[in-house]
């Protein structure tokens, strides 16, 4: 096995439970075929979602951080997603500004029904997470240095 | 040993120090800092930002490693520091009497492996200040001098276009016999320009504290002064005067977790800062210090007071830093001066 | 030109009648030129006050302070505190009231118009002055006078200015109870966000190894977030001051609680303070650029804040600190808010 094949990116998905989150099971009750790599972590709006968040699930190691939640006009606290849009392109803004590759960073918006987008949004995701490799940038090191 | 050593000669000189890695302050982002050389070393900096305390006491030190797998016993492996021998050049005189007082706490008092084996391989190469490099400098307040030897293994006395070199302990003498060649002996002329250079350099004016002998007593004394509250008023709680200061030694130990199962991590000794809130933050949610004029004076009486009485000595060396880089002015000259002016 | 005079009388006025409890001004400092915060609450103290060129602190912290000081002491505020702002100061001090941190009544904004000019950035200025240190500095029109051992030495203030006053444009405090110098409101001194566009000409590549080298460098004493009045949270997510633990807390409660960033002053730990630093301010920072002066090491830390400032500036329509009455950036939204970049 190649060194490019062993790579599998390690992706933290922050899912609404209100749209993503059931569209992922959907998704899986559908047996559509998508790549594992993607830990779901479920939020209770994409509103609530803090760049925090986002900065952490690099912190700890991951290679790629997803965002989804309702199509705008769909949330169920009325403007949460309009919050999140806001926040997360500040928030996809600064990574760029410092140099964090722009694909390590995805959002998205995947109704309750959306299980075949849902895996189309990690499908592609992960492909273009591959060739970037792991992400080492932002990721916290123990070791000595 | 006193020598004479051309200008010229002294990237041959650190050259020849191959047992060392040599390092001098070096001019980057616009911040003088110690840095790894080859060469070109020119020694024409006032002071660096940061103290050499790190070279001994780095801001980040691993303990150990430590890894748990379930139904096993928790396995835990020293890490002990690998540092290099380096020669640190340039160090002021301020910074080289900074040396004993971090041995003080980390040798004498208690032996600390992870400082002394760092510090063992330390040698550090002064050099005089002829003028006060900074307008804040008051090391001649706290018992220093412009051309101490204290702390340092050689010290330099620039001399126009030569340095004047001495060494100081036998680690010093090592170093000038790794280019023994270079050096010249130092004619009765020479010896008298230095002993100009040294009585000019103790002359010139610096900031005074005006009752250095009598601040111990006159600080314990002040405890309760509500000038402490009208001091620390502008602080704002930050860690510059802490972090540059070469004899500030406070730490966290923390434990740095890399994986949570299997448990993986290491522990690791940080600088920690007084003038932080939680830095006395007990875990009940009572702080003991809770504001910044009893954390302001913390700072000055352990320098003044309680490491005088633990040490005979004051641990404050004069250098200035935490006044010149203060964002918002606090002065540690004006605030002993002002506190003990007013005890009788 | 302000005449430093008027300053001092109307504050010793205010004083004098009661008219406000304390004065947040600028006194001349202990060591050398630069200027020092000063409280003041004696009318005879007012004649301390001092307006120059090294008055770059941002007051509108001790606001904070004072807030956080009263909270503690479970009181309210019985009169006012003046303050001296210059425009940014005044910007902070809205912001502020935005996010109602205090009324609008508990604060008497003394404002002082930066005019033509600005404060002297101490950087800048030491390769003009022969080795030498200014103990004092003035203003004179568009020109700086430094008094050093050598004597007086005058230099067009454009020269040793903050990049930050150079690319202001609102050196003019819009909110204020009363004001002292002219309106210049709109001034072109230096083109707003110059730095920022010459670096984001960079490939990521590059704006990686320069962010890498500086976040490599932070060593964390906190001081941008100690000078910076919009960092008032209580607990800040470095430390873990407030984490409530009561006599149930048990050992491994205490253990497992979050640590979002370790204490080692390593990139990745710097990183997340100083981004998730960045973050908290957008919308917020009036850039007065108290943090890039207080770094001892010379951060860049102004660069994210203007990359902030710019992206609030030119996709959401954003000015930080406007008006009192206007929203705050992450708590409103607009339908046009882009939203191309979600799948």
């Amino acid at each position: 096995m190649s060194e490019q094949q062993a790579y599998e990116p390690k992706v933290v998905a922050f899912l609404c439970k209100w749209c993503s989150s059931a569209g992922s099971d959907l998704a899986g009750v559908s047996r559509i075929q998508y790549p594992p790599n993607a830990t779901p972590i479920t939020i209770p709006c994409t509103g609530a979602m803090s760049p925090m968040y986002i900065l952490s699930a690099f912190n700890k190691g991951a290679d790629g951080v997803l965002v989804s939640g309702c199509h705008i006009g769909d949330c169920h606290y009325i403007e949460g997603n309009y919050l999140a849009r806001r926040k997360m392109h500040l928030t996809m803004e600064l990574l760029k500004f410092i140099g964090v590759e722009p694909d390590r960073f995805r959002m998205s918006w995947v109704s309750a029904a959306e299980g075949a987008k849902f895996a189309r949004v990690v499908t592609d995701f992960i492909n273009d997470l591959e060739p970037l490799g792991p992400q080492d940038k932002l990721k916290k090191v123990v070791a000595n240095d | 040993m006193e020598k004479i050593l051309d200008k010229k000669q002294v990237d041959a000189w650190v050259a020849a120090l191959t047992d060392w890695e040599v390092h001098a302050p070096v001019l980057e982002d616009g911040i003088w800092a110690y840095q790894p050389v080859s060469g070109a070393v020119r020694l024409n900096h006032p002071n660096t930002k940061q103290s050499p305390k790190g070279f001994a006491f780095p801001q980040r030190e691993i303990f150990f490693s430590f890894e748990q797998i379930k139904g096993e016993p928790p396995k835990l492996t020293q890490i002990m520091p690998q540092a290099a021998r380096h020669a640190v050049f340039g160090v002021r005189p301020c910074d080289g009497r900074g040396v004993p007082r971090m041995d003080k706490v980390f040798t004498d008092h208690v032996d600390d492996p992870y400082y002394n084996a760092r510090r063992k391989n330390v040698a550090y190469v002064g050099l005089a200040c002829n003028k006060p490099p900074s307008p804040n400098c008051f090391c001649l307040s706290v018992g220093g001098s412009p051309v101490s030897t204290d702390g340092l293994d050689v010290q330099l006395t620039d001399m126009g276009d030569r340095y004047f070199v001495k060494a100081v302990t036998e680690t010093g003498k090592t170093m000038m016999a790794a280019a023994s060649s270079l050096f010249a002996e130092p004619s009765a002329a020479d010896k008298k320009q230095l002993k100009q250079i040294h009585a000019d350099a103790v002359a010139h004016p610096q900031r005074k504290i005006n009752d250095p002998d009598g601040a111990p007593a006159k600080l314990e004394a002040s405890f309760d002064s509500p000038l402490w509250e009208e001091m620390a008023r502008a602080c704002i709680g930050c860690g510059i005067c802490t972090f540059l200061c070469p004899t500030c030694h406070c730490f966290d130990i923390n434990d740095e977790v890399q994986n949570k199962a299997p448990l993986k991590g290491q522990r690791v000794r940080t600088w920690d800062n007084c003038q932080f809130p939680d830095f006395t933050m007990h875990s009940s949610g009572h702080n003991p210090r809770e504001n910044t004029a009893a954390r302001l004076r913390q700072r000055v009486n352990h320098k003044f007071q309680y490491f005088h009485k633990n040490f005979g000595m004051h641990q404050c060396t004069g250098c200035g830093r935490c006044v010149s880089e203060c964002p918002v002015g606090i002065d540690i000259v004006t605030v002993v001066n002002k506190v003990t002016e007013n005890v009788g | 030109m302000i005449n430093i005079q008027d300053i001092r009388d109307t504050a010793k006025d205010m004083l004098a009648k009661g008219e406000v409890r304390a004065v947040i001004g600028y006194r001349r400092g202990s060591r050398g030129m630069p200027a020092e915060p000063a409280f003041i609450t004696n009318p005879e103290q007012a004649e301390e006050l001092v307006w120059d060129p090294t008055c770059f602190h941002n007051l509108s912290l001790y606001l904070v302070e004072d807030r956080k000081f009263l909270a503690h002491l479970n009181k309210t505020s019985d009169a006012p505190i003046a303050i001296i702002a210059k425009g940014c100061d005044a910007r902070s001090i809205v912001v502020l009231l935005q996010e109602h941190y205090f009324k609008r009544e508990d604060v008497y904004i003394i404002g002082v118009s930066c005019e033509g000019t600005g404060v002297v950035d101490e950087r800048k200025l030491a390769p003009h002055l022969n080795g030498f240190q200014a103990t004092k500095a003035v203003f004179d029109g568009d020109d700086f006078v430094f008094t050093t051992a050598e004597g007086e030495k005058r230099l067009p203030a454009r020269e040793v200015m903050a990049d930050r006053c150079l690319e202001c444009r609102n050196p003019f405090p819009k909110e204020n109870n009363v004001v002292f110098g002219e309106d210049r409101t709109g001034r072109e001194l230096a083109e707003p966000f110059a730095a920022l566009a010459r670096f984001e000409a960079q490939g990521t590549g590059e704006r990686w190894d320069f962010w890498s080298h500086h976040f490599d460098r932070c060593i964390r004493c906190f001081a941008c977030r100690s000078v910076c009045p919009m960092c008032y949270c209580d607990e800040c997510v470095v430390d873990s001051i407030t984490f409530p633990v009561t006599p149930a807390t048990t050992a491994e409660e205490k253990a497992n609680r979050i640590r979002w960033i370790e204490r080692s002053a390593t990139r990745s730990e710097n990183i997340t303070y100083l981004m998730t630093r960045a973050m908290h301010l957008a919308g917020r920072c009036t850039d007065c650029g108290e943090c890039e002066r207080a770094c001892p090491v010379n951060v860049p830390i102004r660069l994210l804040n203007n990359k902030m400032e710019r992206e609030a500036r030119e996709k959401f329509g954003f000015e930080p600190g406007a008006s009192v009455g206007g929203p705050s950036l992450v708590a409103s939204f607009l339908d046009s808010d882009p939203g191309d970049f979600i799948r």
